[in-house]
């Protein structure tokens, strides 16, 4: 375990310096991240934003430890995330990390329920009742009663993404990570999405986004934009759109697409 | 790390999901365990039904057989017809062992042949089993109707005979069989009794079907030889039998002047011996079903590799979602070993069913007596287990390897 030593302050929960990835294709290699520095405090919600190609995607799974950096230091709540070994990311990523994808990657066969289960089969210490509880807790938090049985190909791709942030929350972990979670939704249902999340941020969740549209990273309060695998722009969103005032100006869509 | 249960649980749930594809995988292990514990059952059917024909004749019989057949030599020169010890043994033998031997109750000699056998103008083909008056005690033959041929019968060499019933029914019908005067290969013989029906032998073979008669009218007015086929003495009980069987060779060899060091022209068998043998017969059975079961599993193993194979990679993506949520590198091994074992499992068990019903189908519809024990099923279950092990660690292996994100990005 490394100490934080330079300007992160002490409630900092993400904190990467000089993070590169190259990816070797035969004989091509391509630098996706080229010395990327950021922190991210603890409660923060933060959007990425940059062309595509740029390395957004590369950086959430540094940071969602799917993946690690060839270059750099990346400390995830003050410790050296490149220390670890197989294992022990494993148990990041189950109990620490909620990562939310933007083609939702749910399990086709399994339901609703079984979906959001997941992380929990794969963490010791949950059992029995406990286990249910967490289940209906993150039901409750994305809206979804009513549909626990059924399989992804029989829900909708809003009601897909809720099951997703459903399994993200149900091990009650520090971070979400959000990789165009809105990419495949209208805007009605990216709306309600994001409400969602700023439904967990202010239950002190720290939230990072990637998305490419500028009307969902404003609901953030920091945008990041990257460009050729580096931060070169950083912006303070003041007053931060709030979801819920969104959803009552807007057309309930909703019901057209819920054929109700 | 997750609990077995869990794996178990989706071992299934995936194996359901592509219900034809694992029957299809698992039918090299159906057919393969099936086979084997079907055969095996027709094995030891087979064993305790000759068993039980062995404790039925009685365990304290003694066979003496001309020729040496522990001589190996003897067997090939057999095999080229040079039969020389086939006249070793006579009536008079009988008589001395009879005389002399102090652990036996009796002896008798037998010759064994088949012949046509005719009445007016029907006839049939039987087992002529010709023998002396001892052998009514000592061959468990029991009289149904008539008497049996006596001593006076054997001295004399009379025509006269005993039938089984099959022959009744072939070449009398409905007509009163004793004192009818038949043919056995052209010879007349009067009828002087029938046999009490004795049903199959554990080869299939109807017993009844056979006509016993003097063995001295079968020596001299039938085929013309001085010689029997075969000597059958009872020893006084079943433990001293080893002694009993002693006796006789000693005494034998004693009649026919043997030389210390000189080789028997005869073999003494008991049933204990007998029992080896079959012993000997039920290991080779044993080992060629063996073999054959070896190359099924072992093929069904190769099949069940190779849908994993498949699952592997159909399912790279279910394996970058299972990483992602937190499941470990040995999570992802179990699964996927689970299912290989589940599928061996669940077709040795199928095999099993399969067996189960072949056996009991065969024991209800043909002749043959088949007996289902837990052995075989034990063996049958551990060894698909194994084949599951075996067969699926490469491919959980490899899914367990898996990157997470190059899983993911999997189409
Ligand atoms: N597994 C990989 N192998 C080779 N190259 C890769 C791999 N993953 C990403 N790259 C390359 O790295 C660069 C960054 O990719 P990344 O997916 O991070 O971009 P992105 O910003 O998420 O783009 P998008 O907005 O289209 O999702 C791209 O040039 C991409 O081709
Ligand atoms: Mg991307």
């Amino acid at each position: 375990m490394n100490e934080v030593k330079n300007s992160c302050s002490n409630n900092c929960i993400i904190d990467i310096t000089g993070v590169s990835k190259i990816y070797k294709l035969g004989k091509v290699q391509v630098v996706a991240l080229r010395g990327v520095d950021l922190k991210i405090r603890e409660g923060e919600f933060v959007a990425i934003m940059g062309p595509s190609g740029s390395g957004k995607s590369t950086l959430m799974n540094i940071i969602g430890c799917l993946d690690i950096p060839d270059n750099g230091i990346y400390l995830l709540e003050n410790t050296d995330v490149s220390e670890l070994n197989d294992n022990q990311l494993a148990e990041i990523r189950n109990k620490k990390i909620g990562f939310v994808f933007q083609t939702f990657n749910l399990l086709s066969r399994s339901n609703a329920i079984e979906n959001i289960e997941l992380p929990l089969i794969y963490s010791k210490k949950t059992a029995g009742k406990n286990r249910k509880a967490k289940i209906t807790d993150s039901l409750d938090a994305v809206r979804l009663k009513g549909w626990e049985k059924h399989r992804p190909s029989e829900l909708s791709g809003g009601q897909r993404q809720r099951v997703a942030i459903a399994r993200a929350l149900v091990n009650d972990p520090a971070i979400i990570l959000a990789d165009e979670p809105t990419g495949n939704l209208d805007s009605v249902t990216g709306e309600e999405i994001m409400a969602i999340f700023q439904e967990l941020n202010n239950q002190g969740k720290t939230i990072l986004i990637v998305t490419h549209e500028l009307d969902i990273a404003r609901h953030t309060s920091r945008i990041i934009y990257l460009r050729d695998g580096l931060i070169f722009k950083e912006e303070i969103i003041k007053e931060p759109v709030s979801a819920r005032q969104m959803l009552k100006t807007m057309p309930k869509l909703e019901d057209k697409i819920k054929g109700g | 790390m997750i609990r077995f249960a869990e794996s178990v649980k989706i071992a299934f749930q995936s194996l359901a999901s592509n219900k034809l594809r694992a029957f299809l995988t698992m039918l090299g292990i159906i057919i393969g365990v099936g086979a084997v514990v079907a055969m095996m059952s027709i094995g030891y059917g087979a064993q305790e039904s000759v068993l039980s024909s062995v404790q039925d004749i009685g365990s304290n019989m003694i066979i003496v057989t001309p020729g040496n057949q522990d001589e190996e030599q003897q067997g090939f020169e057999r095999m080229l017809g040079e039969d020389k010890d086939r006249d070793a043994l006579t009536i008079d033998d009988v008589k001395v062992i009879e005389k002399e031997a102090e652990f036996l109750n009796g002896a008798a000699p037998a010759i064994l042949n088949a012949s046509i056998v005719s009445y007016l103008n029907k006839n049939t083909r039987a087992s002529v089993y010709a023998s002396d008056e001892e052998a009514e005690s000592i061959y468990n033959f029991k009289v149904q109707d008539g008497r049996f041929y006596n001593a006076s019968d054997v001295k004399n060499t009379s025509n006269v005979a005993l039938v089984g019933q099959t022959v009744i029914n072939k070449i009398f019908g409905k007509i009163e069989p004793i004192g009818k005067i038949i043919k056995i290969d052209g010879k007349n013989f009067t009828i002087i009794g029938t046999i009490e029906p004795k049903g199959t032998d554990q080869f299939g073979n109807d017993q009844d079907n056979s006509v016993t008669i003097p063995i001295t009218t079968a020596q001299q007015k039938l085929y013309g030889i001085d010689y029997v086929n075969m000597i059958i003495a009872q020893s006084t009980t079943e433990d001293n039998i080893d002694e009993a069987s002693e006796e006789v060779e000693r005494i034998l060899r004693k009649a026919h002047n043997l030389r210390p060091g000189q080789s028997n022209d005869f073999t003494v068998r008991n049933q204990t011996q007998l029992v080896d043998v079959l012993g000997t017969i039920t290991n080779i059975f044993t080992i060629t079903i063996s073999s054959i079961a070896g190359i099924a599993l072992l093929v069904g193993g190769i099949g069940i590799m190779n849908i994993m194979l498949v699952s592997v990679t159909e399912r790279t993506r279910e394996i970058g979602i299972r990483k992602a949520v937190g499941a470990k590198n040995k999570d992802i091994l179990l699964q996927f070993l689970t299912e290989s074992v589940v599928l061996s499992i669940t077709g040795g068990v199928m095999g099993i069913a399969f067996a189960v019903i072949v056996s009991i189908i065969l024991n209800r519809f043909t002749i043959l007596t088949t007996s289902i024990t837990l052995f075989p099923i034990i063996l049958a279950l551990s060894f698909s287990t194994v084949v599951g092990l075996f067969f699926g660690i490469y491919p959980a292996m490899r899914a367990a390897r898996l990157n997470p994100i190059e899983a993911l990005r999997y189409e």
